[in-house]
């Protein structure tokens, strides 16, 4: 009878220790996590207004670069050196056929799919 | 003449010492199941990193016991000493009723020092060492809610305690096989080591035997307590989780859990210094260390020494059997309540988290994990619920660490 009580009090007592410790250890990440990010984002911000302020500085003064004209940069955010290399990929894959690129766009998914392809070959289930 | 007799003597003289004369018939039995275990690791691949040495280890004690025997001291007349070969010089004397003996002392076989990183509760946190220098914590700091999963799983754990308490068990041996339930190794090992080491072989052989079975054991019950809908389900993809955060987070979990509850200190702390290593990036030759050379070596000695507990005598009674079942209910019932919270959890988003990867929160990095994946992957090809399910695989470490740390604070 005792050891029931033991064992009862210990479900009751390690349940309680277990759920109370990690919701408090989600409680802490949780707020460290918004903090850092917050944190961050207001560097990143900064970064980023300098780099736009700097850009229109130089573009004010300088000769505007010429882009091929085919090519319709994403916010200006694509570099020349991706461009290039995506230009090369597809001119490998139609080869002689006639083509053009018409437009470059960021994809809106964060994952490429590159990356999926390599979640794809290391998730194969056994 | 002579000489056929002194070699007809050496011949019964080796076959009396030989494991012929000295065997039982417990440890043919116990030479034949670590057979069946070497069998299972090296051919089926089932843990092969630790089942082979504890197969090994249970194999060695049961063909030579004294592998395992402890030192002893004998005491010696003077006269007994010289006959023997000794010098008398060497050893201390002790006076007995008038008489005095030199303390002749013998030493343990090899697996007993060895053993002693077990006995003492050092091997489990240097493996944990390891497996934090190993451990990528970034799913569960992107999604902290994880943690529920973790805590869930761990309940299978202390429902098995009340179980072997009806069954007659001691509550220390309760205590001990009920962390089966945790589906972690090395914490196993250390809640057995300090609450009742003469369970040490029957547990560490059933621990690692259900982790080894995880595939087999999980999947029916993930599908029983989940509807083809909510394996469905594909999960948000997670966030990025910065470099600062990863730093601060085994910080922040070594003092919250040390501070709360101090006995889960050295499993917890050595994880999370091992991941403090890996995170910080500054000492990675010290990281890498602790995740191959020293893990390997702690691996190597903490199967030996763990297999070769496993003397026949001591393994082969009906207490045995009471464990292994225990522990493979442990085992179901934490994989079963992980499922259930993550039900709830599925619930309470409004259908954005998948049951399926609460079924990892039993530990058994990355086994687990990689269990809800493919059970996930059946129903939804494109699904990818791997590291989804990783965040409360690791956050069922921490949980079954907190878990051993609230048997050892209660029962010791």
């Amino acid at each position: 009878m005792k050891n029931i009580e033991l064992a009862l009090t210990l479900l009751i007592a390690g349940f309680v220790i277990v759920f109370v410790v990690l919701i408090l250890l989600i409680v802490i990440i949780t707020l460290y996590g918004k903090i850092i990010q917050s944190a961050q984002n207001a560097v990143s911000n900064k970064r980023e207004k300098k780099l736009a302020q700097n850009k229109e500085n130089t573009e004010k003064s300088a000769v505007k670069a010429i882009v091929r004209e085919d090519i319709e940069e994403d916010d200006g955010e694509i570099p020349e050196e991706i461009i290039a290399v995506i230009a090369a990929a597809v001119d490998a894959v139609y080869g002689n056929k006639p083509h053009k690129i018409k437009n470059i766009k960021r994809s809106r998914s964060i994952r490429s799919s590159w990356g999926n392809a390599g979640i794809a070959e290391n998730t194969k289930p056994f | 003449m002579d000489i056929f007799n002194q070699l007809g003597e050496i011949i019964v003289n080796l076959f009396r010492d030989s494991g012929l004369c000295s065997l039982s018939w417990e440890n043919y039995v116990m030479i034949a199941i670590s057979f069946i275990l070497m069998f299972l690791a090296i051919k089926k691949q089932y843990e092969p990193l630790l089942l082979l040495p504890i197969a090994f280890g249970m194999m060695l004690v049961n063909i030579f016991p004294g592998i395992m025997g402890n030192p002893s001291t004998t005491l010696m007349t003077e006269q007994q000493v010289i006959a023997a070969g000794f010098d008398p010089s060497s050893y201390t004397t002790t006076v007995f009723e008038g008489v005095t003996y030199y303390n002749v002392t013998q030493n343990g076989g090899l697996f007993y020092y060895l053993y002693q990183g077990v006995h003492l509760g050092i091997f489990p946190p240097l493996i944990f060492l390891g497996i934090g220098a190993m451990t990528d914590f970034g799913p569960l700091i992107a999604n902290p809610k994880s943690f529920i999963l973790g805590a869930a799983a761990q309940i299978g754990i202390f429902i098995t305690f009340i179980g072997a308490i009806l069954l007659g068990f001691m509550p220390k041996e309760a205590g001990s096989i009920a962390i089966i339930g945790g589906a972690d190794g090395p914490t196993a090992i250390f809640v057995t080591s300090q609450l009742s080491p003469e369970l040490l072989g029957p547990i560490a052989v059933a621990a690692y035997s259900y982790m080894a079975l995880v595939p087999i054991i999980q999947p029916p019950i993930m599908k029983l307590l989940t509807t083809k809908k909510e394996r469905s389900i594909v999960m948000e993809q997670l966030r990025p989780v910065s470099k600062l955060e990863k730093i601060l987070f085994p910080i922040v979990v070594v003092v919250l859990v040390a501070i709360l509850l101090p006995d889960a200190a050295p499993l917890v702390g050595m994880l999370m210094l091992g991941n403090l290593f890996k995170e910080s990036g500054v000492v990675e030759r010290i990281a890498k260390t602790a995740q191959n050379e020293l893990m390997n070596i702690v691996t190597i000695f903490l199967g030996v020494t763990v297999g070769a507990t496993a003397s026949g005598t001591l393994f082969l009674t009906p207490k045995t059997l009471g464990i292994i079942a225990l522990g493979l209910i442990a085992f179901c019932l934490g994989t079963a309540c992980g499922v259930l919270f993550g039900k709830i959890m599925c619930w309470a988003t409004h259908g954005k988290v998948n049951p399926l990867i609460g079924s990892a929160g039993v530990s058994a990095v990355p086994m687990a994990a990689r269990i809800s994946q493919k059970v996930g992957q059946e129903e939804n090809p494109a699904n990818f619920l791997l590291m989804h399910a990783m965040g409360p695989n690791v956050a069922g470490v921490i949980g079954s660490a907190v878990a051993a740390g609230v048997l050892i604070s209660v029962l010791k």
